[in-house]
């Protein structure tokens, strides 16, 4: 470990040894001041809206106004101070909905994503590793990135049917690829460094390699990619919810949406209570989750770290 | 696209249907707006044109080919059958000057009206009308060889027709007289596979109000005025059928004024928003068709008649119509048949009762021993699933709605949504009975012919798979069988009513399935365009019936 750099303008430390930006970049900082770095910036935000929503979501029962499966009040009634979003077609409180809907899509999206992680750390490692097998499995990897997306999860979802584990399924398997692509260029560049080479000549097994020196260095990463992977996967939730090749009768925030499609909200006043905010949520939850993945990518990736 | 004529206002017409879309398209935010498309005073009893919006899949309009409910409507308008029903729904003379049944019901002569012809000039005879039942009965099968099928012998005498039939058919004039279009001999008796027969100017010859003129299935279909008819001229000059994908995509095309009617009901919640626009509205009335839950009579629980009694008396059908069809439904009569039909019985009662239902299941030992809020039945928990199907969103609010209702007699019901296919597949595999079935419970719906014809209650209940083709509940009963049996044959008026009666008290008493509600007619349309709509009892305005003038109908 090198002591910390002396400048004070760059309190925080990764722990990689590296020298001063500052230091470095001083004499064009005469001429023209740096672009402000936001990243930490975006971070917080992204992680306030995570935050938020995950909390919403643990604390649902406590929040909702109603339970979101009973006849809360008159159907199609717009949004009063009983309601304040309305109530949908049979009745039922759509901010109670929208509410306990949380949990439904977080839960697909982050239990979607982890499973895409899981499969695209193991075949990005594996890829990376051993770049023989890595280049065959890769051709397999550009097949799955070049599927046409919605097409290929409308038919695989219908084909299923429709249930929660199907949904999770289906978004899990078209997403892990980009993972897996990421995952490798960073293994491929950690197995080629001295100590990976010295290591090896000192007898060492490749699993040993693995889990001593290119998994630890990888895992941060993964963590980037699985925010990222988590706001792909709210969306695509959406999305199947809305189509209706979700289970329909599972709260989500594209049920919802489904629901005011079936009932004709969209050619009714309803959509201003009914469709505006399913769609400002998911747009929330997605933008979160990508903000706080970019900061973290921006932290972690080490081909966008600023040098 | 295939012409069969060549018509001048082609053009003109399609620049006015343009016009008007694009004028509508810009209004369409739901501001108050004048109908688009020709639109004479309000209400006008003709027009120039109407256009309709169609759903679904449909082949070219021929006896042979059509495919859905709408289709055979439009059939209706290009055929003419022996009889037309009236807008109560019962047969009248029409191609038939009269009817006269024999004795021992076998027998029905009619004589033909020397009026009618076909659209390319030649007069229609009795010698067209015997060859379509032989005709129908050598082709291939399908709703029509069905109807003759209980024919025996036609012969002719001059222009009289005499049909000699196996058994007696209390429903023969309903399905057979009044519904089986009449084909020209001389057109089709050269042809052996009707259903592949070329389809152009050559074979679409019909006696009825309207000639084919364009078809291009699965796109639009065009029908001119035959002036000629024997009924007086008809009231729209052409009529306009244009297939749509979704009714989003017709409700949004009936606002903008492309369209001037929606074949298919729409949705209750489109009532007020359709009403509330200048210059359309929606024509409302009650149904044939039927929504009701199906569970699989030879399974347990359902074997037991105490759970199907404890379910009927758990079902709160008012607040189905109230909640889910927003008042536009009549709430389902236990025995079956709907209250406007002219067979209801008014002394059966459906009753909403959840004390007097837990208490049943209490009596016949189905009981909470666990304390969990759900019945056990021989130490097996009371778990059901309830199939409804995913397309259609207001019958998968009823599964969710009846489940919440059947947790209170402790019932745990799991709704499971499934498209068409796989729902099908398992609650009337192949469309035959006799293939079984594999589901608890499931919400289903018949169309408007299974309550028209009181006939068809057999054939709900009966234990032959062949008699009892609508049985997909597998109830079976020597009591339910033999009334069956003689609603089939039984003709005379008084006593068919006596019988309907008996069968629709075992009905309610039995439940080999739970009628829910019976949605009501909700037809969309501009009445600025067209007033002439003639709505027959539980089968709404799309028939031949709204096309020609009012003192002609029958």
């Amino acid at each position: 470990m090198t002591p910390k750099p002396p400048s004070p303008s760059h309190p925080k430390t990764t722990g990689i040894p590296t020298v001063s930006f500052r230091a470095r970049l001083a004499p064009r900082e005469l001429t023209r001041p740096a672009p402000r770095d936001y990243t930490r910036l975006i971070g917080i935000v992204g992680a306030v809206i995570v935050g938020s929503l995950v909390l919403v979501a643990i604390f649902a029962p406590l929040i909702a106004p109603y339970d979101p499966t009973i006849r809360a009040g008159a159907p199609f009634s717009p949004p009063s101070a009983a309601h304040l979003l309305g109530t949908n077609d049979v009745g039922q409180d759509i901010l109670s909905e929208l509410i306990f809907g949380t949990r439904v899509s977080l839960m697909v999206g982050v239990v979607a994503a982890s499973a895409a992680m899981l499969v695209g750390t193991a075949i990005g490692l594996v890829g990376g590793y051993f770049p023989r097998v890595g280049s065959i499995i890769m051709r397999g990897v550009d097949v799955v990135l070049v599927l046409p997306f919605l097409p290929l999860l409308i038919v695989l979802s219908a084909y299923l049917g429709r249930s929660v584990l199907n949904t999770i399924l289906v978004i899990a398997f078209l997403i892990w690829a980009p993972t897996a692509r990421v995952i490798r260029s960073q293994v491929l560049s950690l197995s080629r460094r001295d100590y990976v080479t010295a290591a090896r000549s000192m007898n060492a097994r490749d699993g040993y390699i693995i889990r001593r020196h290119v998994l630890p260095r990888t895992f941060l990463l993964a963590i980037g990619e699985f925010v990222a992977a988590t706001s792909a996967a709210i969306l695509l939730e959406s999305s199947l919810s809305f189509l209706g090749l979700g289970d329909p009768l599972q709260k989500s925030w594209g049920s919802v949406l489904y629901w005011a499609q079936a009932r004709g909200a969209f050619l009714t006043p309803a959509w201003q209570w009914w469709v505006v905010p399913p769609g400002l949520l998911i747009m929330l939850a997605a933008l979160g989750f990508a903000l706080l993945g970019y900061a973290l990518e921006q932290k972690i990736n080490p081909r966008l770290r600023r040098a | 696209m295939k012409r069969i004529y060549r018509r001048r206002s082609w053009s003109t017409i399609v620049s006015a249907t343009a016009i008007a879309a694009l004028l509508g398209g810009c209004a369409a935010g739901g501001a108050p707006q004048e109908s688009g498309g020709p639109s004479p005073d309000a209400g006008a009893s003709s027009a120039e044109i109407v256009r309709m919006a169609n759903f679904g899949q449909e082949g070219n309009i021929t006896p042979h080919t059509y495919e859905t409910a709408t289709g055979y409507n439009l059939l209706g308008l290009v055929y003419d059958s022996l009889l037309q029903i009236d807008e109560a729904g019962v047969p009248q003379p029409w191609l038939a000057e009269e009817v006269t049944t024999s004795e021992d019901g076998l027998t029905y002569t009619m004589p033909i009206r020397d009026d009618a012809a076909w659209h390319d000039g030649e007069p229609l005879t009795a010698e067209d009308v015997a060859f379509s039942f032989t005709y129908y009965q050598d082709g291939p099968p399908g709703r029509f060889r069905t109807a003759v099928s209980n024919v025996e012998s036609v012969a002719v005498d001059g222009e009289t027709v005499s049909v000699q039939l196996l058994e007696p058919g209390a429903s023969f004039e309903l399905r057979t007289l009044a519904e089986l279009p009449i084909l020209p001999e001389h057109i089709w008796s050269s042809i052996d596979a009707p259903d592949e027969a070329p389809f152009d100017e050559s074979t679409s010859v019909g006696s009825g109000p309207y000639r084919l003129v364009e078809s291009d299935p699965g796109t639009s279909y065009s029908f001119q005025a035959n002036p000629e008819y024997f009924a007086g001229a008809p009231t729209v000059e052409e009529i306009r059928v244009i297939q749509f994908a979704n009714d989003a995509g017709a409700v949004a095309a009936l606002r903008s004024g492309e369209i001037d009617i929606i074949t298919r009901s729409v949705t209750p919640e489109q009532v007020p928003v359709l009403n509330g626009q200048q210059g359309l509205s929606v024509l409302e009335g009650p149904e044939y068709v039927t929504t009701l839950l199906a569970f699989d009579t030879q399974r347990a629980p359902f074997s037991d008649v105490a759970v199907r009694q404890a379910i009927n008396l758990a079902t709160d059908r008012e607040l189905l119509v109230s909640d889910v069809y927003l008042g536009a439904a009549i709430p389902g009569n236990a025995g079956w048949v709907h209250p406007e039909s002219p067979f209801y019985d008014e002394s059966i009662e459906t009753t909403f009762d959840v004390d007097a239902a837990n208490a049943l299941l209490d009596e016949a030992g189905i009981t909470d021993s666990d304390g969990d809020g759900v019945r056990e039945l021989d130490g097996e928990a009371l778990e059901v699933e309830l199939l409804a199907v995913s397309s259609n969103a207001l019958r998968m609010r009823i599964a969710e709605l009846l489940a919440a209702q059947y947790a209170e007699i402790g019932m745990r019901v799991e709704v499971a949504s499934l498209d068409q296919e796989a729902f099908d597949q398992l609650v009337w595999p192949e469309y035959d009975v006799a293939a079984g079935r594999n589901y608890d419970m499931a919400v289903f719906g018949w169309s408007a012919p299974t309550q028209a014809d009181i006939g068809q209650m057999g054939a709900l209940v009966d234990s032959d798979p062949t008699l009892g083709n609508l049985n997909i509940t597998g109830y079976r009963s020597e009591e339910a069988d033999a009334l069956a049996a003689e609603l089939r044959t039984e003709s005379d008026p008084e006593a068919r009513r006596a019988v309907a009666a008996e069968l629709q008290a075992l009905i309610a008493e039995e439940l080999p399935l739970i009628t829910l509600l019976y949605p009501n007619g909700l037809y969309g349309h501009s009445s600025d365009a067209y007033g002439g709509w003639t709505s027959i009892t539980g089968q709404g305005p799309i028939n031949k019936l709204s096309f020609i003038p009012a003192d002609a109908r029958p």
